[in-house]
């Protein structure tokens, strides 16, 4: 089928799609109840969650060790062989894990490290060659991260390292796979 | 905005972050709140119980938010089919938010959500509600839409609704009054 006659398909069919189209007002339970009267003011909500995220920060300690454990299994895993896309997509999904909680929370130097982290792995998954010494200098960089010592600094604080990750993104997300 | 006896679904495969979402959800107000780590769980939690509002990672396991979505919203015999969907992702690319809602997202939110953020997408669901659209290739909310202003006409954003500002009372500051008043803070004096 020619570019032109499939385009024309796909208009015929959008076409009968509308003609056949059902629009009708929906209110859901939560639209309705969150309506009510008593509800929390924008100002005062943001800063109960506040409080509220506060209160569960102490616990990021015990998840953030387990994440670090499973980064070193991970690590053990891909010993003296290539990752794979299922490593990969395992190893993206705890750094995105750590990420996100690492900004919410404001460990800058963190989410720093593991957003590098995710940018080689979307990298990867996007084709680009799997660099395992990249994968390697960014998840021991997290172990450096992690501890107490340096837990509260600011990527600008450790320009050596947060300049030497950024190469090594520039690296790998400029190669493409072989 | 009163969250108080919803019931809201949170969907994040991460422990953690679930929990930081839960955090702000009772900080809300939000007094029920269940949390499940994929799309299994999900779909147990609404066939056992009423779900007033899904927040969902378009990464979950096994099958992916959007998947997810699409699920809820083409099955003609589900009771939730209509639920508000609220689609938490990494990436927010256009393409990406576009297929949120082309799978039936009523918004999305970008990870990592901050309190504001999340307590507005809320506010946008509740206080905006969108007709349903129902073709042969489509179920959700209209797609047709854009958000004009903060419910509430607070203006936070160019484009934004403006709020409603007192009417002038007097003469304003000239300009060089407004400057030496800088100069006496600059320097110290009043």
């Amino acid at each position: 089928m020619t570019k032109a006659a499939k385009s024309k398909t796909a208009t015929k069919a959008k076409t009968a799609a509308q003609a056949d189209a059902r629009v009708f007002p929906v209110e859901t339970r939560f639209q309705k109840m969150a309506k009510r009267e008593g509800g929390v003011p924008r100002e005062k909500a943001i800063e109960q969650a506040q409080n509220e995220i506060e209160g569960v920060k102490p616990r990021f300690d015990n998840w953030l060790g387990d994440e670090l454990q499973e980064f070193k299994r991970l690590m053990k895993k891909a010993e003296g062989a290539k990752a794979d896309a299922e490593w990969i997509k395992t190893a993206n999904f705890h750094s995105r894990q750590l990420r996100d909680s690492a900004i919410t929370l404001n460990f800058e130097l963190l989410a720093f490290i593991s957003g590098s982290l995710c940018e080689i792995l979307d990298s990867i998954e996007s084709g680009s060659e799997c660099n395992m010494e990249s994968i390697t200098c960014h998840i021991e960089s997290l172990l450096l991260a992690a501890q107490a010592s340096y837990r509260h600094l600011k990527p600008e604080q450790v320009p050596d390292l947060t300049n030497g990750l950024h190469r090594v993104v520039k690296r790998v997300t400029a190669q493409p796979s072989t | 905005m009163n969250l108080r006896d919803l019931v809201i679904l949170v969907a994040d495969p991460s422990s953690y972050m679930s929990m930081l979402i839960h955090s702000m959800l009772r900080g809300f107000g939000s007094n029920k709140v269940l949390e499940v780590r994929n799309s299994m769980g999900v779909f147990h939690a609404l066939t056992a119980q009423r779900i007033d509002l899904l927040i969902c990672d378009a990464r979950l396991p096994l099958h992916g938010g959007l998947q997810l979505t699409r699920a809820i919203r083409s099955r003609r015999d589900n009771e939730h089919r209509t639920i508000p969907i609220l689609m938490m992702s990494a990436d927010s690319r256009e393409s990406t938010i576009k297929q949120a809602r082309d799978a039936g997202a009523n918004m999305v939110i970008a990870k990592p959500l901050s309190p504001a953020s999340l307590y507005d997408r809320l506010t946008w669901i509740a206080f905006n509600p969108r007709k349903f659209v129902d073709t042969s290739t489509y179920f959700g909310p209209d797609r047709r839409f854009k958000i004009e202003g903060y419910p509430g006409g607070v203006g936070r954003r160019k484009g934004d609704n403006i709020t409603e500002v007192a009417q002038e009372s007097g003469p304003a500051l000239a300009q060089d009054d407004i400057d030496s008043l800088f100069t006496a803070v600059r320097s110290g004096s009043d």
